[in-house]
């Protein structure tokens, strides 16, 4: 183990003495990221949340319940309502759905949440009797809060314009008799309307937007969340990869064949030299998202558009898809090492797999945008499901429980590139 | 009692070429190396030194036959042998951007040294091969020399019992050369280490072995001791006399065979043609292919003779030889007295020189 690891630091010693490293290892991959991050700023495309929402009550005051939670989470899609063409519910074609079935839906996370309005909401809310509307969230996404937040507001919202409407129509009601209910109902809707005007406006909502829309409602969340794992997972893969090429350049020095004829065994010739580049990559992920993290918060101090990036609530879960790139990455460098002969070749070789695995899996803009063909076929790229799972953390509040089948694959990606690697790794 | 450091049997080693046709780079190797000698491997260019160096060191699997050393196979119980063993590649196997040092250190370290042990190990190579006040420097920063000794203390960091050098002097000054051949005198006076050390320069082998085995065309042709196999040319002196452009006929070698103690006399004269691209100056520089010497000689001077005469004893033989030149009118330009040598040996045994 301690040749493991004193092959590892030799080797991280080598990389650093080149003058250039750092600078292509962390500033480059930064100021791309920043240049990203500005141009997707703006796009919500991935900032969209699915939610369950079974109406059993189907009424105006229903739909105006779900309107409102709408507008006080534009994050929020109310499957199957507002289901997109390309189906983002992910309800197939069967689009009912029972709560059973949403359930089901829940545990898989193919939602985050899901609401159930009762029968007889609205002939409760005017009859003022108590009512409640079912909210689940999904245990094992950890309760995206800001989805029972923006229920709870609306709730609140809606619940104390009712009260003040059917207060207010009663009222009227005792001192001037309505013609008859048309009359009734119209003054009623006048206060209920009023009265929900003042509760917009009242500095109490306006705080409830910011609290539960914090991440989604910045326009640079869309973008950042978007550019630092895009280019991170590029650029580790870039870095990684380099292990390729560097097996040669060992070889062509001869202190690969030199190690060889000490008492080292090939297992800790290789086991050193992964654990080196698997290192090197999760340095580099981890200062990618920091500097993100960094150059955000700054710039929000400057820039009303800006947010400081949001990382989603669980980073072993960031670890783990991070660790699990870098893994595939790094198997995948040292199978390329054992087919290329020149240095030349694998620069070409590194070419060409960086800069086509990275677009195919969306590290230069998010898979959403693209043809559902092409979102099929870019998933071969470990990158996509890395992707995938930043994805669920930054901007679906998932947890590294919600990751892993994204980390599943990519482990068994790596697995795969390992085997062929160890299977046809020689020195000599 | 002479004990057996290294033993191999029958290693072999083929490529396959493009077109499927095999080539042999080592065929059939037997050897044993004893403790506390210096056995040198003599050899030209892809004689297939480096190939059994490879094969000894673990570094290259043989294709046939296997060796051990100090009683551990080395394809069997690699660690176990390895450790016994330093290996000074013909290549500089060092990491260019590290510092004397830090390569000493690392190799150090997968030799299975550490702490003060390794300190003291890495102080004590730089002390030994001189590098001390150089030690922070980067490697690529270099002379040839320099990287020799870096090289060659890499594989003496352990302080193994057995060294293989492979053509550790190549490309290197006069002086450096010196100081790498008396490295290996110290190694074995010493340090008592056993020494295996690969050359084409045969003067190299008959300095420092106790046991020399040349190699030609993946075979061991010969092994022993330098005296050992000098005899196997007998006891000849060869005197070579430089006669420039002159035409000899056979009376003048008839005349030389009668002196006493010559058995032979030949004539050889060369065609001298000018290094590629210095065709036009005055001056050319030419090597004699008889002794390997390089040649001023004016341009257009393109034929070059040589008397070559074997004889025992061949400086009491000289001054009459001369007179006989004298009196045919023979003048000698220059003259050269060979003992018996391990080129000689090697020409005897192949027809060629060991240089080409
Ligand atoms: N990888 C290889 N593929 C094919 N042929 C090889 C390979 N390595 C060596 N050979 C051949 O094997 C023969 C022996 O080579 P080797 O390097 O052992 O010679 P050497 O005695 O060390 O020569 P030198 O003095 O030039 O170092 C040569 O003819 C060489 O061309
Ligand atoms: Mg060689």
């Amino acid at each position: 183990m301690r040749k493991i690891l004193s092959i590892t630091f030799n080797d991280m010693i080598l990389y650093f003495r080149d003058p250039g490293a750092v600078i292509g290892t962390f500033l480059i991959p930064v100021v791309f990221a920043v240049v990203l991050g500005f141009a997707f700023s703006g796009n919500n495309g991935p900032t969209q949340v699915r939610i369950d929402v079974i109406d059993n009550d189907n009424t105006a005051l229903s739909q105006l319940f779900l309107t409102n939670l709408r507008q006080a989470n534009t994050a929020l899609v109310l499957c199957p309502a507002d289901n997109s063409e390309d189906d983002f519910c992910r309800l197939g074609d069967d689009p009912a759905l029972t709560e059973e079935r949403s359930l089901g839906r829940l545990s898989n996370n193919d939602t985050l949440a899901l609401l159930v309005i009762p029968a007889g909401f609205e002939a409760s809310v005017e009859a003022n009797q108590p009512v409640s509307v079912t909210y689940r969230s999904n245990e094992n996404a950890a309760a995206p809060t800001f989805i029972l937040q923006a229920v709870q507001a609306v709730v609140q919202r809606m619940g104390g314009a009712l009260v003040a409407s059917n207060v207010a129509t009663n009222t009227v009601a005792e001192a001037l008799p309505f013609d008859d209910d048309a009359a009734r109902d119209a003054f009623r809707q006048q206060a209920y309307d009023e009265a929900a005007q003042l509760w917009a406006e009242n500095p109490f909502s306006v705080s409830y937007v910011a609290a539960a829309g914090a991440p989604q409602a910045s326009n640079s969340q869309g973008g950042f969340g978007q550019s630092v794992p895009g280019m991170a997972s590029m650029f580790v893969t870039f870095t990684v990869l380099i292990s390729a090429i560097n097996l040669i350049r060992e070889r062509k020095n001869w202190t690969l064949q030199r190690l060889t004829t000490m008492p080292v065994s090939r297992a800790q010739i290789l086991a050193g030299k992964i654990l080196m580049y698997f290192l090197l990559g999760m340095i580099q992920f981890i200062a990618m998202f920091g500097f993100g993290l960094l150059v955000t918060t700054i710039l929000s101090n400057f820039s009303e558009n800006v947010t400081p990036l949001y990382l989603g609530q669980d980073a072993l879960g960031l670890l783990l898809i991070m660790a699990s790139l870098t893994l595939c990455m790094t198997a995948l460098g040292f199978l390329m090492g054992t087919l290329i002969r020149t240095e030349m070749q694998g620069a070409a070789l590194l070419n060409l797999l960086g800069l086509s695995l990275a677009p195919l899996g969306g590290a230069w803009w998010p898979l959403d945008i693209v043809p559902e063909f092409m979102r099929v076929v870019g998933h071969i790229s470990p990158i996509a499901w890395a992707m995938d799972g930043f994805r669920k953390l930054l901007f679906e509040q998932g947890t590294l429980v919600s990751v892993l089948p994204e980390v599943g694959i990519m482990l068994a990606m790596a697995a795969v590139f390992f085997v062929f690697a160890i299977t046809r790794f020689k020195i000599e | 009692m002479r004990q057996a450091l290294v033993e191999a049997r029958g290693l072999m080693k083929t490529y396959k070429r493009k077109d499927g046709t095999e080539v042999y780079a080592v065929q059939g190797i037997d050897l044993d190396i004893y403790k506390g000698e210096v056995f040198s491997f003599l050899g030209p260019n892809g004689a297939g030194k480096t190939t059994t160096i490879s094969m000894i060191s673990g570094l290259l699997a043989p294709t046939k036959g296997e060796a051990t050393i100090g009683g551990f196979s080395i394809t069997r119980q690699p660690m176990e042998a390895k450790k016994l063993l330093g290996v000074v590649p013909q290549e500089i196997a060092l990491y260019p951007t590290l510092s004397a040092r830090q390569n000493l250190d690392f190799f150090g370290r997968m030799y299975g040294l550490g702490g003060k042990e390794l300190a003291m190990a890495v102080d004590e190579v730089l002390e030994f091969t001189d590098l001390k006040d150089r030690a922070k420097d980067r490697v690529d920063t270099f002379s040839g020399g320099m990287k020799r000794r870096v090289n060659i203390g890499v594989g003496l960091l352990h302080k193994p019992q057995l060294v293989y050098m492979d053509e550790p002097t190549v490309g290197v000054d006069p002086q450096s050369r010196r100081r790498i051949l008396d490295t290996v005198i110290r190694l074995r006076e010493e340090r008592k280490m056993t020494v295996l050390y690969t050359t084409h320069l045969m003067e190299e082998a008959q300095e420092l072995s106790n046991r020399v085995g040349i190699i030609d065309q993946g075979r061991i042709i010969a092994l022993g001791t330098v005296g050992e196999l000098v005899q196997k040319v007998g006891e000849e002196d060869r005197l070579i006399f430089d006669v420039g452009e002159q035409h000899i006929d056979n009376a003048v070698l008839e005349r030389f065979k009668q002196v006493a103690g010559v058995t032979r006399a030949t004539y050889q004269s060369y065609n001298l043609k000018p290094a590629a691209g210095a065709e036009d100056s005055a001056e050319i520089i030419v090597e004699k292919r008889s002794t390997g010497t390089m040649q001023i000689v004016r341009s257009g001077q393109v034929t070059d003779g040589e008397i070559t005469v074997y004889a025992k004893r061949g400086r009491k033989a000289l001054p009459e030889l001369l007179r006989i030149a004298d009196e045919l009118g023979v003048s000698i330009l220059s003259v050269e007295v060979r003992e018996p040598d391990l080129e000689a040996v090697f020409l005897h045994l192949t027809g060629r020189a060991l240089r080409e």
